[in-house]
């Protein structure tokens, strides 16, 4: 005889895992019932194309995977460089502004007339449309002075 | 002649060459993947694509199938993960949340029991059944698989702990704590 009560309540515990009475009767019931169902439903024969839609559903699957494993990838190239820019701040991507003085300072020797001359092509340029007719009118007069200066000094060399 | 082929009886040797002929496998383990799927799930259309993908699995893995479990385990483990998978997809928890108002998609009204029984007894049997499938539909995943397959699929406690891999101790406290839920709803006897 056993009188281990370990054993017992084993014995007792494994008692609890078979149902008995109108639970018994209801689960074997259920049993039924999912065997019928399922009986019914694949009760045809399975057609040759049966697995031709899982295998497009596995493509598509695999086709998403590489779609994400792809976008992952090019999201951490991008986001690499930030990140180990923004934590090495000691290192400046560019030089201080001490050594941007330096070539600022060696420019500014430059001649004269070629300031002058960008100058004048600045002004030049910048005379509005609506000014435009007296520019011309301007030039007109710049060519008929000319003329006017020339007949003058014709004049006076035939009076010489 | 050789000796047709019985489904959960067969050798290592036997099962490994039960696998070459994988129509004759897809005609003898279709119905149980379905079913362990269809209870699993709840919905027919689901269940059947699942069962599609299962057989597609294990035919892409079929090399690997070494006959250490029987192939009826394998599969049903193969199974087990796409049921869990499918769980765990998005796709799967937008659902469920339609369900809620969505129409029962494996109805038990389908069901029609013995013919023999009066009217009144087979209205009793079904709102019998409709009160365990109820209690299963309340139980944990863990709980509901392992409920599943010892009373639907009538497995031994240590094959449910091969096919789920976990160890026999918790497949029985799994079981204590399913069989509980469902018979304080399916009524009967009180704990």
């Amino acid at each position: 005889m056993n009188t281990n009560p370990n054993s017992n309540l084993q014995v007792a515990a494994e008692n609890e895992l078979e149902p008995r009475g109108e639970v018994a009767a209801s689960i074997k019931l259920f049993h039924d019932a999912m065997h019928s169902i399922a009986d019914r439903a694949t009760e045809r024969p399975v057609p040759s194309d049966w697995l031709i839609p899982a295998r497009r559903r596995q493509r598509s699957g695999q086709r998403r995977m590489i779609l994400a494993w792809s976008c992952a990838a090019a999201l951490c190239f991008s986001v690499v460089p930030l990140t180990v820019h923004t934590a090495h701040p000691g290192i400046a991507p560019h030089p201080p502004t001490v050594f941007n003085a330096q070539p600022a300072a060696v420019e500014q020797p430059t001649s004269e007339d070629a300031l002058l001359e960008q100058i004048d092509n600045e002004v030049s340029e910048s005379v509005p449309s609506s000014l435009a007719p007296l520019s011309e009118l301007d030039s007109w007069n710049s060519t008929t002075s000319t003329t006017e200066s020339s007949i003058h000094t014709e004049k006076s060399n035939v009076t010489q | 002649m050789p000796e047709k082929l019985i489904p959960g009886k067969l050798t290592q040797e036997q099962s490994v060459l039960e696998l070459a002929d994988f129509d004759e496998v897809v005609r003898l383990y279709r119905p149980r993947i379905f079913r362990f799927l269809m209870s699993s799930l709840a919905d027919r259309d689901v269940a059947e694509s699942l069962t599609q993908d299962c057989f597609l699995k294990a035919y892409n893995a079929r090399h690997q199938f070494r006959g250490e479990s029987s192939l009826s385990t394998w599969l049903t483990r193969i199974a087990l993960n796409l049921v869990r998978d499918h769980l765990r997809s998005r796709r799967m928890r937008f659902w469920q949340k339609t369900r809620e108002t969505a129409l029962d998609l494996v109805d038990i009204s389908d069901w029609i029991p013995d013919t023999s029984v009066s009217a009144e007894t087979a209205c009793l049997q079904q709102e019998r059944v409709k009160e365990v499938w109820k209690a299963v539909e309340q139980l944990s995943r863990q709980q509901r698989t392992v409920f599943l397959l010892r009373f639907v699929e009538e497995m031994e406690l240590n094959e449910i702990a091969e096919t789920t891999g976990m160890n026999t101790s918790t497949v029985k406290s799994h079981l204590y704590r399913a069989l509980r839920v469902v018979r304080e709803r399916a009524g009967g006897e009180q704990q």
